[in-house]
């Protein structure tokens, strides 16, 4: 039985995802076709997230849960490159951006400050341990989404590599 | 021509071209590719060493027995994929082609000299972004309208700044001041369910994401030292974000983020 709350939920998730990189793509002036690329990408990748974030049947952390959606958005982004002639990093990195552990990593430095001014022991443990939450949780997403999004680019190295170039392909 | 002049002409070429490339916020492996693909293009072969400030290379030809070398500065571009994107396929269509070096150096100039997005489309798509953002923190309408005044407020201060060229980490600090200053207003006036969320998400959209990424990539690359630098850049800035966040909590004694 699906739940369609569920799914409107995920779909929902998708567009606003979207949405926030189309808005954080352009701050780097991404040529226009790839921002509409980002944009799909960045609703599967992060629609995935949260499935994976929420549903029952597989439950993991978010840094895998990142990982997988990473792969899911680099795997997509090489036939997106070879077809628009574009570095697949183009569209592949804003579409990663609603991703990136912002809110965390700025809490981490947040915690540190509280950790310094805190004079209750008991209140400056539960900083310090809020601080490696925050702190570990970011750098883990991060690696996750980059290893994530580069593992097909190693993959298919000839493909990625020679994107940008127009000429066709000849036996050489 | 006379081959110290040829090596000194595409030296200086290649030179303006890698650190236009870098400042663009290309990963550190694709730039030293797509300068050698042009160095080779000409029958050159070259080396290069980058930092964050500057880049080194040698260029030399198939014999070893002439080079030449330069440093230079790392150009103060903003990032921009536009240009990544058209860059690399110029230095595939060097290849491809064989462009005599002048009509290669026009493309590059026509490349780079293209204007950016309109600013006010930027400004609005970033806060219609952060606004979406609150939504995916499981943020209520009325906290993504009070996202959307703070980015709005936010963002046109940091261009503003920008364009009077202040420093770029006093931007950050008072941008992400006064979006968190906006942000909090849910929490002073008590409107809507989630003013947590406002005042959490009001700053994310300064967050560089970009560099973060481009930092891990470098450093998976093996370019440990260009990607360390990276990092420890976009670390400074979000500790920005950070400060001018507590400045914000400082004044409006919020203490629950």
């Amino acid at each position: 039985m699906i739940d369609y709350e569920f799914v409107q939920a995920i779909i929902y998730d998708g567009l606003f995802a979207a949405v926030a990189a189309i808005g954080f793509a352009i701050i780097s002036n991404p040529p226009r076709k790839a921002l509409a690329i980002a944009a799909f990408l960045a609703a599967v990748g992060h629609g995935l997230r949260y499935y994976l974030l929420h549903s029952d049947l597989f439950n993991v952390d978010i840094a895998t849960a990142s990982f997988f959606a990473a792969i899911t958005i680099g795997l997509l982004s090489i036939p997106f490159a070879k077809y628009v002639h574009c570095p697949a990093e183009v569209f592949s990195f804003p579409a990663l951006l609603p991703m990136i552990p912002g809110m965390f990593a700025y809490k981490s430095i947040l915690f540190l400050t509280k950790f310094l001014q805190s004079k209750d022991q008991t209140a400056s443990f539960q900083y310090i341990e809020q601080f490696f939450r925050n702190g570990i949780t970011t750098i883990f997403v991060l690696f996750a989404l980059v290893v994530g999004v580069a593992i097909p680019i190693f993959l298919f190295h000839r493909q990625s590599f020679s994107s940008t170039r127009l000429k066709k392909m000849t036996n050489k | 021509m006379d081959i110290h002049q040829e090596l000194k002409e595409l030296s200086k070429f290649l030179s303006d071209y890698s650190t236009s490339l870098m400042a663009v916020g290309v990963q550190t492996s694709r730039i030293v590719r797509n300068t050698s693909r042009i160095a080779e293009s000409y029958g050159f072969y070259v080396d290069m060493t980058i930092f964050q400030k500057t880049i080194i290379m040698t260029l030399r030809d198939a014999d070893n027995s002439h080079s030449y070398s330069t440093v230079n500065k790392i150009k103060p571009l903003g990032l921009n994929f536009a240009t990544n994107s058209k860059l690399s396929t110029l230095s595939w269509e060097a290849y491809d082609e064989h462009i005599p070096l002048e009509e290669l150096k026009r493309r590059y100039h026509a490349i780079v000299n293209k204007p950016r997005e309109s600013k006010w489309l930027v400004l609005f798509l970033v806060a219609c972004a952060n606004a979406s953002f609150c939504r995916l923190f499981q943020g209520d309408p009325t906290s993504m309208g009070i996202v959307f005044v703070a980015t709005l407020a936010g963002f046109f201060i940091r261009q503003l700044l920008m364009e009077s060229h202040w420093n770029h980490l006093a931007i950050f600090i008072i941008s992400s001041f006064i979006a968190s200053l906006i942000g909090s207003t849910g929490y002073l006036f008590h409107w809507g369910n989630t003013p947590d969320m406002a005042l959490g998400t009001s700053v994310l959209y300064l967050i560089p994401g970009v560099p973060l990424i481009n930092s891990i990539m470098d450093v998976i690359d093996g370019h440990v030292l260009a990607g360390t630098s990276r990092l420890i850049n976009a670390c400074l800035l979000i500790i920005c974000i950070a400060i001018g966040l507590s400045i914000t909590l400082l004044i409006t004694g919020i203490s629950t983020l």
